[in-house]
């Protein structure tokens, strides 16, 4: 016999496995489980459809993703104003847009566009969708154009990885995409614009975080490098540009550098090894670069 | 009575054809279809988010495609396949939305999203954001520039 507060359990869970959160779901029904208003039978019931609608998610579209990067971005410059130097900018987004190019990903909803950020602090930061920031301070430590693609090229992988979006909650995405129904109408009403403008700020806000505090994992960071690499050989650039960025930031490091891309991406001595070892596994040789020393030097001076 | 056969042979082939087309739907803000399958050959046509373009074959990571009677190149990085088979007699009338885009209508995050988001956070810099989108190199003078500094083609067919 189903007892009114059994009933009311189950709508409420019926209603949670609708939103498609399983954990939050596999919480309630183990509660309500305990306390003995649902059978075990109904109880998994409940934690299989949870998991199901979870798992089923759409992913995010493209055009999602550049409407989160532009938010991210926006959040990012109300901390650091962009660099006025046109012509530092239009020699970043030359090579940036051309190792773009050279990516699995070359297009991507808004396209790929590249800024410096005004500070002396040292970081680079890649919005999803394809806008990346780096810092003057950032620019500053390249001495070529090999490293300074290398640094882009890093930030491009995360892009091509859409390591950006992975930093957003997944019950949040999941809630996003099927809190209002299949049946959703062409025109929301201002409430359910309003819940998922709430949904876009705490989505928004898991990127951030993992862009200037937490940082991506050590996975995800050496992972980058290798496609970065991948990046740079096809356009023609020598590999040995990031290895070269790398073995100076693990020096600073090393002697105590801490602080801002310090701390989002820590262990720099091992991501040398890797990529090291990768261009020696790939046979890949240093290339001659003189052209492009020189053009960079025009650019700095 | 050997004539009508053929006919109707042709006839079934171009009905088969048809119904094989495959069709793949613009995902990025400006697509454009050029005369090669390199980023840096001449652009064919631009075209907006959400029309559809006919298949017609693949090389590599590019696609030659048809769109209201101009055909070219595509990367596949702009389009994504669509379920839906495309008759070329509608080609010209491609419709704005594709039948997944509908049902997903009103649901994700939507231009509407982020204007409700903008409304409720004024301070954000959007303004600076525009003005960092609005940096844009032309292909002819990433061309060049890739040229000058003795680098590769980038994308070209794989």
């Amino acid at each position: 016999m189903i007892t009114r507060s059994s009933l009311t359990i189950m709508v409420a869970l019926g209603i949670l496995v609708f939103t498609g959160c399983a954990h939050v779901v596999e919480v309630g029904t183990t509660a309500a489980h305990d306390a003995g208003l649902i059978p075990k039978q109904d109880k998994d019931y409940y934690d299989r459809r949870a998991q199901e609608t979870e798992s089923s998610v759409r992913p995010m579209t493209d055009r999602e993703e550049y409407y989160v990067g532009r938010a991210v971005a926006a959040t990012v410059l109300g901390r650091y104003r962009p660099c006025r130097d046109e012509r530092l900018n239009l020699y970043l987004n030359q090579v940036g847009q051309a190792l773009a190019l050279a990516s699995d990903r070359p297009c991507t909803y808004g396209g790929y566009h590249f800024a410096v950020l005004d500070t002396d602090e040292v970081n680079a930061l890649a919005c999803p969708g394809g806008t990346i920031l780096i810092t003057r301070g950032m620019v500053n430590r390249a001495r070529n154009e090999e490293e300074l693609a290398a640094i882009l090229a890093h930030e491009i992988a995360h892009v091509n990885h859409k390591d950006g979006v992975e930093a957003i909650q997944r019950s949040r995405w999941v809630q996003a995409a099927t809190a209002l129904g299949a049946d959703a109408a062409r025109q929301l009403g201002q409430g359910q614009l309003d819940e998922l403008a709430s949904l876009f700020e705490g989505s928004v806000g898991d990127v951030v975080k993992t862009l200037l505090v937490n940082g991506y994992s050590r996975a995800d960071e050496l992972a980058a490098d290798q496609t970065a690499m991948i990046i740079m050989v096809r356009l023609g650039y020598d590999p040995n540009g990031l290895t070269d960025f790398l073995a100076r930031l693990a020096q600073e490091q090393g002697a105590g550098a801490h602080g801002g891309f310090f701390a989002t991406h820590p262990g720099m001595g091992e991501r040398l090894v890797e990529a090291r070892a990768t261009i020696a596994a790939n046979k890949w040789r240093r290339v001659d670069h003189q052209v492009r020393d020189e053009r960079f030097a025009a650019y700095r001076s | 009575m050997r004539g009508k056969c053929w006919i109707l042979a042709a006839a079934l082939v171009l009905v088969a054809s048809v119904a094989m087309a495959a069709s793949v739907k613009v995902i990025t803000q400006q697509a454009v279809i050029r005369t090669d399958k390199r980023f840096f050959s001449p652009p064919v046509v631009t075209v907006p988010y959400g029309q559809l373009l006919q298949e017609l074959t693949r090389e590599g990571d590019w696609l030659r495609v048809q769109y209201r009677g101009n055909q070219g190149w595509i990367h596949v990085s702009a389009v994504e396949e669509q379920k839906v088979n495309l008759s070329p007699l509608m080609t010209s009338k491609a419709k704005e939305t594709s039948q997944d885009e509908v049902a997903l209508a009103g649901k994700g995050f939507t231009p509407e999203v982020e204007k409700t988001f903008r409304a409720k956070n004024p301070q954000m810099k959007y303004d600076l954001v525009d003005r960092i989108e609005g940096y844009r190199v032309s292909m002819e003078e990433l061309h060049l520039f890739v040229q000058d500094g003795w680098l590769r083609e980038p994308g070209g067919a794989s």
